[in-house]
């Protein structure tokens, strides 16, 4: 079927190859002749018919299946095929384990930051707005102080500085920065936990294994004593 | 997660805020706008961290009114999807649990909390496994993974899942 949608860009075209042993000059016509011709070629007329209702379909989340005809089928149906092709990504996303696009996602200047290291800005922030407080026209939102309370609570290391350079060592094997700072944050114990919970990672495995168990080791050794 | 990032607005400003004051008073302005609001694309804005640079003002057609582009560094809280946060459970009921990490609200569906877990009413309504050794209930720690994400002018709203491996309560405040 794909094949035929493939061609079918013209679906009339299609029809018209055939057609073209009758030499109608319209294709239009020709389709409707296909319809009430003999059986072989009614079969194929209604198939091709199913196909051109396919093209239509991916609005209605059907798409992958029709990603290729409806690329086919030229730029008007691009917008619609797009449009269903999210759709259709967010659906196949879940059987799937959901990945981390951090990157894709914000732009380029975001840095990354890790609890430990967002709870140390916002400390010092909030030892300016206690100066700033006195004006009463500057009120500390609540997301702040949910924030501060957040990165304070999560934070499981004292020295944020030595947790990024400890895991800065895993960049050259391609880890993100965003997954650096999921790590850091969820502070796991062994590189399963690692594994399991940044599904990312897993297609490295083999390379990350090693250099990941050092980490985590030299992980636990800042881990705060609590 | 939260991030260090640099954005841009056009801020207006009354021209009796002009003088030797202007900069501090475009920047207080700026914090009051900014911080606690919310998009989908940056999350919420936690602080101000710093002022990159303040570009040339253009003056309003028809009012006094100023514009000046503000480029300003700032602490975001963001949450992904697949992202795994430590989280605080808020309130307990038959349809799940919701949690609070940072200003991101949390529901975790009770189709998304482990099988064996069973939901207990009562004064101190919780999620208990069979044998009693694992509960969830309001101000349990729970580690859970972000799989949706819904943002208001206001807030951002999360459904989360404590179904996967190395997901659940950290600490229970009952034995702790």
């Amino acid at each position: 079927m794909s094949e035929k949608g493939g061609k079918g860009f013209s679906l009339p075209t299609g029809k018209a190859v055939k057609s073209s042993l009758k030499s109608t000059p319209s294709t239009k016509d020709a389709s409707l002749k296909g319809k009430d011709d003999s059986s072989t070629k009614s079969k194929k007329g209604r198939k091709v018919q199913f196909d051109s209702e396919g093209l239509h379909e991916p609005k209605s989340n059907f798409s992958s299946k029709f990603d290729n005809p409806a690329a086919a089928s030229g730029k008007a149906d691009w917008g619609k095929g797009g449009k269903g092709d999210k759709v259709g990504n967010g659906r196949k996303k879940e059987p799937q384990p959901l990945e981390l696009k951090i990157e894709q996602e914000l732009p380029q200047s975001a840095k990354c930051l890790m609890d430990c290291e967002a709870a140390d800005i916002l400390q010092g922030i909030q030892e300016q707005m206690i100066l700033l407080s006195k004006d009463p026209t500057i009120k500390i939102p609540v997301s702040f102080d949910k924030g501060l309370q957040y990165a304070k609570r999560t934070s499981h290391y004292t020295n944020p500085q030595s947790v990024r350079k400890v895991l800065e060592t895993l960049t050259k094997y391609g880890v993100s920065d965003g997954e650096i700072s999921v790590i850091a944050n969820v502070c796991p114990e062994t590189t399963d936990e690692v594994f399991a919970l940044v599904p990312s990672l897993k297609t490295t495995r083999s390379v990350l294994s090693q250099p990941l168990k050092e980490v985590l080791s030299e992980l636990t050794k800042l881990k705060q004593s609590t | 997660m939260f991030f260090h990032i640099v954005l841009e607005r056009n801020m207006q400003l009354h021209p009796r805020h002009f003088g030797r004051n202007l900069r501090e008073n475009l920047v207080a302005k700026l914090m009051k706008d900014v911080e606690g609001t919310c998009s989908g694309q940056h999350g919420f804005v936690v602080a101000i961290t710093g002022i990159e640079n303040i570009g040339k003002g253009l003056i309003r057609d028809g009012t006094g009114f100023v514009t000046f582009p503000v480029k300003y560094q700032c602490v975001v809280f963001r949450p992904f999807k697949g992202e795994i946060l430590e989280a605080v459970v808020t309130m307990v009921n038959k349809m799940g649990f919701f949690a609070e990490a940072g200003p991101v609200q949390i529901f975790v569906s009770n189709h998304l909390i482990p099988d064996d877990m069973e939901f207990q009413s009562g004064d101190m309504p919780n999620y208990t496994t069979s044998d009693g050794s694992v509960k969830i209930q309001k101000d349990s720690e729970v580690r859970l993974k972000i799989i949706g994400t819904r943002v208001d002018a206001t807030e951002i709203f999360c459904i989360g899942t404590i179904k996967d491996d190395f997901l659940g309560v950290i600490n229970d405040p009952a034995t702790a």
